[in-house]
């Protein structure tokens, strides 16, 4: 184990998604937010909901670990939004 | 004595729904199953025979060209994209309305590929808040047992579970299914998967099964090819197997007459087709899984066996397995058909929904984390005695 934490997650990127409205924001915080990142020294997502929107902010050590992370969320994101719009 | 009824099924009805999500690998399975309220279930030991009925069980394989395997992020987006339309058409099929009407909602946890397991459990977490339904993770091995323990009602089995990803000998013993023998590496399908990429032949529709036919067709049935026997006390080597195979496909194909084996040394003629390659792969592999299965079931006293799994639809391994049973006082072999012996929803909802019968379920999602390594015997089996 690395003994010096958490340096420089300088890297950082906020994003918001609407939804329907803020129960479906919720849900989909809920959904998102068990699953564990790989490497925690290099990346942090949090996840949050405000009114209607699911709010989420990255950060990370370089930009190709940021890229990689977020897209791999808004993947997720993507598949809870056409569950939702299907089975609602 | 078990009580399955001891969670009774919602809105006051006389009989359980579940729904089974399942995506551990290329395949994509969703499946409803309804068990009845049975009174003699209060008080007993017959979680074989819960009188399943199968109300849909709906499948898609994420199909790469021959030759190649598919990788898990491939196979991944492969279930992003499916899985809602297959869910809609399953929950159809089964004539579920209103899907809260279900009692639980069943996913595979584990084992598997990490990212296939994890597109599927954020579609299962998702329709779990949407419609109020509970979740419950299931082992993907436990899974096949109990399909298969209900399908061909075996009550006690040797369990012989073989696909693309597993090897494994089991037999339950006090509350737990516990592992006889395993693969000290790869599993059988895969070594049957990468010996057809070799040969550069489809893996559709289950590991194994394109082998199985060219080897019915092998020429030379009566003289095997010699390749290695590597049953390791109840354990089993097979990575070496399939070096040596592969080595000697390669030869074939290049036509290298300096190999003895496969060519006649004075005159060059060729001894070997690529048909007997396949059946001599078989023979040895299926002799190898059949041993350690006699074994186990000598350990258990045990006179029947169960074959699970996607390599459990190969006729010729049942063929093996029925001739050591019958020499064995009259032991039984139970094996079950493609929909179920490959990956399917309905099996994670059969396991399922016996967990859930007996008051497992999740209560807190973090409890939903898939897990690549989840073993056979780390699941405490409630619902047996």
């Amino acid at each position: 184990m690395k003994s010096a934490r958490s340096p420089m997650l300088a890297h950082t990127l906020y994003l918001e998604v609407p939804f329907e409205d803020s129960t479906q924001a919720e849900i989909a915080v809920k959904v998102l937010e068990p699953d564990p990142i790989l490497r925690p020294e290099d990346f942090e997502v949090d996840y949050s909901s405000k009114d209607r929107n699911l709010c989420i902010s990255f950060k990370s050590i370089d930009d190709r670990v940021l890229r990689v992370g977020v897209s791999s969320v808004i993947e997720s994101i993507k598949s809870i939004i056409e569950t939702i719009d299907e089975f609602k | 004595m078990v009580n399955l009824n001891s969670v009774p099924p919602k809105h006051g009805r006389n009989f359980y729904l579940a729904l089974g999500l399942e995506g551990s690998a290329n395949k994509l399975g969703v499946g409803v199953v309804k068990h009845p309220v049975l009174a003699h279930h209060a008080d007993s030991d017959l979680s074989h025979d819960c009188h399943a009925q199968i109300l849909s069980n709906i499948r898609d394989t994420y199909i790469t060209p021959p030759g190649e395997g598919f990788l898990p992020r491939d196979t991944a987006r492969h279930h992003r994209n499916w899985v809602v339309r297959l869910a809609r058409r399953a929950l159809d099929a089964a004539g579920l309305r209103d899907p809260s009407e279900l009692d639980v909602i069943c996913f595979t946890r584990g084992p598997g590929m990490g990212a296939p397991l994890h597109s599927v459990a954020v579609f299962a977490r998702t329709l779990s808040l949407l419609w109020r339904v509970p979740l419950v993770p299931v082992n993907h091995c436990v899974g096949h047992i109990e399909m298969g323990r209900e399908i061909t009602k075996a009550e006690n089995p040797v369990v012989l579970y073989v696909s693309g990803g597993n090897t494994q000998v089991i037999a339950y013993s006090e509350n737990r299914y516990r592992i006889f023998g395993e693969t000290l590496d790869i599993a059988i399908g895969n070594c049957l998967d990468r010996f057809a990429r070799t040969l550069r032949i489809p893996n559709e529709p289950s590991p194994g099964y394109n082998i199985e036919q060219l080897a019915k067709n092998a020429p030379h049935k009566d003289s095997l090819v010699e390749l290695p026997y590597t049953v390791k006390g109840m354990d089993l080597s097979m990575s070496g197997i399939l070096g040596y195979v592969d080595g000697l496909a390669k030869d074939l194909f290049s036509q290298n007459t300096k190999n003895k084996i496969l060519f006649d040394p004075q005159t060059g003629e060729q001894k070997v087709t690529v048909e007997d390659l396949c059946y001599s792969l078989q023979e040895n592999l299926f002799a190898m899984l059949v041993e350690i299965t006699e074994r186990a079931m000598a350990h258990v006293a045990s006179n029947q066996v169960l074959i699970v799994g996607g390599v459990g639809c190969n006729v010729r391994l049942q063929e093996m397995m029925a001739s050591m049973c019958r020499d064995r006082s009259n032991g039984q072999v139970h094996a079950t058909d493609e929909r179920f012996c490959i990956d399917n929803g309905v099996m994670i909802a059969q396991a399922g929904l016996l967990q859930y019968r007996m008051g497992n379920v999740v209560k807190d999602l973090a409890e939903t984390v898939v897990t690549q390594k989840f073993r056979t015997d780390e699941v405490y089996v409630a619902w047996r005695d």
